[in-house]
């Protein structure tokens, strides 16, 4: 073995060093990194399980939502039906209440009717089929003196009809409540879609676009009130008006 | 109170009806409907219409794509028309006034409320023809 040959094993066994030297430092990393996969195996099963369960509730809860939809529109329409009824029915009975008052209702005519007959009796000496005309008559104005519960029941009967309005107008919440839930359930099933690329790209292939939820935030008409919401628009139709937008 | 033709355009049934009943109550009594802007657009030229209450969101062709079309492109360019809406958004009511809305009301409203706007309207529109 000559001079150079012994440079030459001696070169190579300074690289020999070198490597075990790195692999002593290297060697606890990659034992450490190998732990953590061990540790995390299971955690990544558990996800992927929940995952799974969450791509078969998450459709399953936006299917809920829409019979929700369905049920309110459904008991709308018979609320609806039945208010219809009730209004006809409340129309015919206040033409006919307002009918009966107009014929009840004979004033001037009826004072001197009672008049002539008070005479008659007076006249006729309490002769009992004149006595008993003036009693009938009696009967008959106690029936016009109705006429001021008449009136109320004509009222009570207008302010019913009111109230079925009031019913009417405030089954717009189905309409209301249908337009949120169709926002949601937009979100939920945008939701279940990016959960599949999820799946589907971490744990059979591998992806090659980030993955990212794009969700529809709340905009400002959803956190605020009827009222509020209402006087902003007529606040922006004003300054339309004004030419101010 | 001059009776007018009211087309009615709401996806919604219960909306629809609930549209029809609040203007019988303030005295508009007829009233026309349909589902979306497309029928709106069929039932506009097929007879006399003088106002039309729309929604804004619908299948086929929304409230807003009905008076962009009504506006542009018909002969109907100046009917008055009223937008019933959920929306409240300030770029919604922008959107809906650059497309040339009359009015806007949001949902829930009152027969009242309608009534007060549908007459602002016909007010409006009067002035501006005479």
């Amino acid at each position: 073995m000559n001079q150079q040959e012994v440079e030459k094993v001696l070169q190579k066994a300074a690289e020999v060093k070198v490597f075990c030297e790195y692999g002593q430092r290297t060697i606890p990393v990659l034992d450490d990194i190998a732990g953590f996969l061990n540790e995390i195996s299971p955690a990544i099963e558990d996800l992927k399980a929940v995952l799974e369960v969450a791509m078969v509730n998450i459709p399953k809860a936006a299917g809920q939502l829409g019979r929700v939809t369905e049920a309110t529109e459904q008991a709308s329409t018979q609320i609806l039906n039945t208010l219809d009824k009730m209004v006809a029915t409340l129309d015919q009975v206040i033409t006919s209440v307002s009918t009966g008052m107009v014929s009840s209702d004979l004033g001037v005519a009826t004072n001197k009717m009672a008049e002539i007959v008070k005479t008659l009796v007076e006249k006729s000496g309490w002769d009992s089929d004149i006595v008993e005309l003036a009693e009938a008559w009696a009967a008959h104005l106690r029936s016009i003196k109705m006429s001021g519960t008449t009136s109320d029941l004509e009222r009570l009967l207008k302010e019913l009809q009111d109230d079925c309005t009031e019913i009417m107008m405030a089954l717009q919440v189905q309409d209301i409540t249908q337009q949120h839930i169709g926002t949601v359930m937009g979100t939920i099933q945008a939701v279940a879609e990016e959960l599949r690329k999820l799946t589907t790209g971490f744990f059979s292939a591998p992806t090659t676009q980030a993955v990212s939820i794009d969700l529809p935030l709340p905009n400002d008409s959803e956190v605020v009130g009827d009222m509020e919401r209402k006087k902003m628009v007529e606040t922006l139709l004003s300054k339309a008006r004004a030419g101010e937008l | 109170m001059a009776s007018i033709k009211i087309l009615i355009v709401d996806d919604s049934i219960t909306i629809r009806r609930i549209i029809t009943n609040a203007l019988k109550t303030v005295g508009f009594t007829d009233t026309i409907e349909a589902s979306n802007g497309k029928e709106a657009l069929e039932k506009l030229t097929s007879g006399k219409i003088d106002f039309i209450i729309t929604d804004w969101n619908m299948p086929e062709m929304n409230g807003l794509d009905l008076i962009k079309e009504i506006r542009t492109n018909s002969v109907h360019s100046n009917m008055p028309i009223l937008m019933i809406t959920t929306r409240g958004t300030e770029h919604d009511v922008v959107e809906a006034l650059q497309a040339k809305v009359n009015s806007y009301i949001m949902k829930p409203f009152t027969p009242q409320e309608l009534k007060e706007k549908i007459d602002g309207i016909l007010k409006t529109v009067q002035v501006s023809t005479e």
